[in-house]
């Protein structure tokens, strides 16, 4: 009988909610996940035997990957303090500008909700000759609005008596945020550089439309592009691979962020 | 003067940001040398794989928001007042799982619908969609700031758990749910590796695709596409702009 009530108990109700998630996660991708762990361990898919790190050395060595490793790289450490620095300068005139300015708000989050597709066309017909541009212009273009939005839900969330008490300290304009409106909203701004980077291992999107196809210059042969080949070839054991290499760096990302938003927390 | 220079500077910068939006508008009245409605006839009357792409999206993106939603406010509730040993870290696992880049969790995808034999069915694009975490996280955070008091209040009137998420959690959360729901439609609407991956006949595709592949169609229809393309996304924004900043409210996870 204990037991019966126990079964409906709000706690238990409570845990039955979490059911069809946890449910659609285990399926479509814990236990596959697992899986994919298998692979990258194993020599292919019909003689299945164990080979140690073996796969783990080799897309280690691999040129493909290596150089989209780099060119990944070479967007995160370009691209993201641009955005970021973008994104703080609009979320502060958005917040606290003059009227004509704050209506331009649409401007900077439309990109996010816009199909890259349908804009893909017009940035070939801008962008021209072999750079990088395209790519990096677009990735910001697409990823402004949702650290827009983010550090503007921040900055609204401090308290007006911060500002009065620092005013008649005699700071005032951009001192004002500089010292006061960044420091607070630090957490959030650290958020946004660990979605920005998990967005950049995201640009392979962008880049297929862009060039239309999987083999794009080898200076935009980004890490989803060796991916993405593999995931055609059917090469499981590369592909199984890079995404342990892809999820244990995002682990250690995420674990980062964490440990300096507790830091930096009010 | 120094600020109206910065100010005008910011208005270009802003221009500079919807400019793409308006060319591709432009650009698709825009013929050899004149104004014309050629590409849309092209597009409509000649491109017939256009219409099930649209259609696709359309049922992609409207059952992925709608049966997410489903699966996520409870499951969202559910982890704001259950109790038991290890939620901390399940949750700290849908954060984890949030933010994996899709080509980590493609692979997984792929491997769980080809056993469960969805591979190039409506079904292999949409229910992988259903279970992203996102609205979990994003909703659960938001659920922090909920009036308790009116919950107690309910659970002494009724016992079905489904009733009070009705009546008395979701008008306080309607806020966040309208934000995720446009996140959601907006990424369900511009999806291209799933279907490019996950689906092989063509009746199934949906605009991305169609428009990543259109260079195979006579006359300049790309541009139309687009604008169509764009269109349901802007009609969103424009009724549901004001919730965005206020229901993703997510920035500071580790609180």
């Amino acid at each position: 009988m204990r037991f019966l009530r126990k079964l409906k108990s709000w706690n238990m109700k409570c845990i039955y909610l979490l059911i069809p998630s946890l449910a659609g996660t285990f399926i479509f991708f814990v236990i596959p996940f697992v899986r994919v762990i298998y692979y990258s361990f194993i020599d292919n898919q019909f003689r299945r035997n164990f080979v140690g790190l073996d796969n783990y050395v080799q897309t280690f060595q691999n040129e493909f990957f290596q150089l989209a490793l780099q060119n990944s790289l070479l967007l995160i450490v370009i691209c993201i303090p641009v955005l970021i620095l973008l994104a703080i300068i609009i979320s502060l005139v958005l917040s606290y500008g003059i009227k004509t300015l704050r209506k331009t708000r649409a401007a900077f989050i439309l990109p996010m909700l816009i199909p890259t597709a349908s804009v893909a066309e017009i940035w070939r017909l801008v962008f021209t000759g072999e750079t990088v541009l395209p790519v990096y212009t677009l990735f910001i273009w697409k990823n402004i609005g949702i650290c827009v939005i983010l550090l503007t839900a921040a900055l609204t969330a401090i308290e007006p008596e911060i500002f009065e008490a620092a005013k008649m300290d005699g700071a005032k304009g951009i001192k004002l945020h500089k010292r006061i409106s960044v420091p607070l909203i630090l957490p959030t701004i650290i958020f946004t550089i660990l979605l920005s980077i998990v967005n950049s291992f995201r640009v392979f999107k962008e880049s297929y439309l862009f060039y239309g196809t999987n083999y794009p210059p080898s200076h935009s042969y980004t890490l989803q592009f060796y991916m993405n080949n593999n995931f055609l070839k059917l090469d499981y054991q590369a592909l199984a691979t890079s995404s342990v290499y892809t999820m244990i760096l995002v682990i250690i990302l995420v674990l980062v962020c964490f440990g300096l938003q507790r830091r930096y927390s009010r | 003067m120094k600020k109206i220079t910065l100010s005008a500077l910011f208005l270009i910068l802003a221009t500079a940001f919807i400019l793409p939006v308006i060319a591709t508008i432009a650009t698709s009245f825009y013929g050899e040398r004149n104004f014309t409605l050629q590409n849309y006839t092209d597009l409509l009357f000649d491109a017939f794989a256009f219409y099930p792409a649209f259609w696709n999206s359309l049922l992609y993106a409207g059952v992925i928001v709608i049966v997410q939603l489903f699966v996520v406010i409870p499951c969202a509730f559910g982890f704001a007042n259950a109790s038991f040993k290890g939620k901390g870290i399940l949750f700290i696992f849908y954060i984890i799982l949030m933010m994996m880049p899709l080509q980590v969790t493609i692979l997984p995808n792929f491997i769980g619908l080809r056993d469960l034999g969805l591979i190039d069915t409506r079904l292999a694009v949409i229910l992988p969609a259903i279970f992203s975490p996102f609205g979990v996280v994003v909703i659960n955070q938001y659920m922090q700031g909920m009036n308790n008091s009116i919950i107690e209040a309910a659970r002494l009137e009724t016992n079905s758990i489904i009733k009070i998420i009705f009546h008395t959690v979701i008008p306080q959360v309607k806020i966040c749910i309208f934000a995720v729901a446009v996140f959601i439609f907006a990424e369900s609407w511009n999806m291209l590796e799933q279907p490019m991956l996950f689906l092989r006949s063509t009746n199934l595709q949906n605009l991305s695709v169609f428009i990543s592949e259109s260079g195979s169609y006579a006359g300049n229809i790309l541009f139309p596409a687009s604008v169509f393309f764009f269109i349901p996304v802007l009609i969103l924004y424009s009724f549901f702009n004001n919730y965005l900043e206020k229901g993703l409210t997510f920035g500071e996870l580790a609180k």
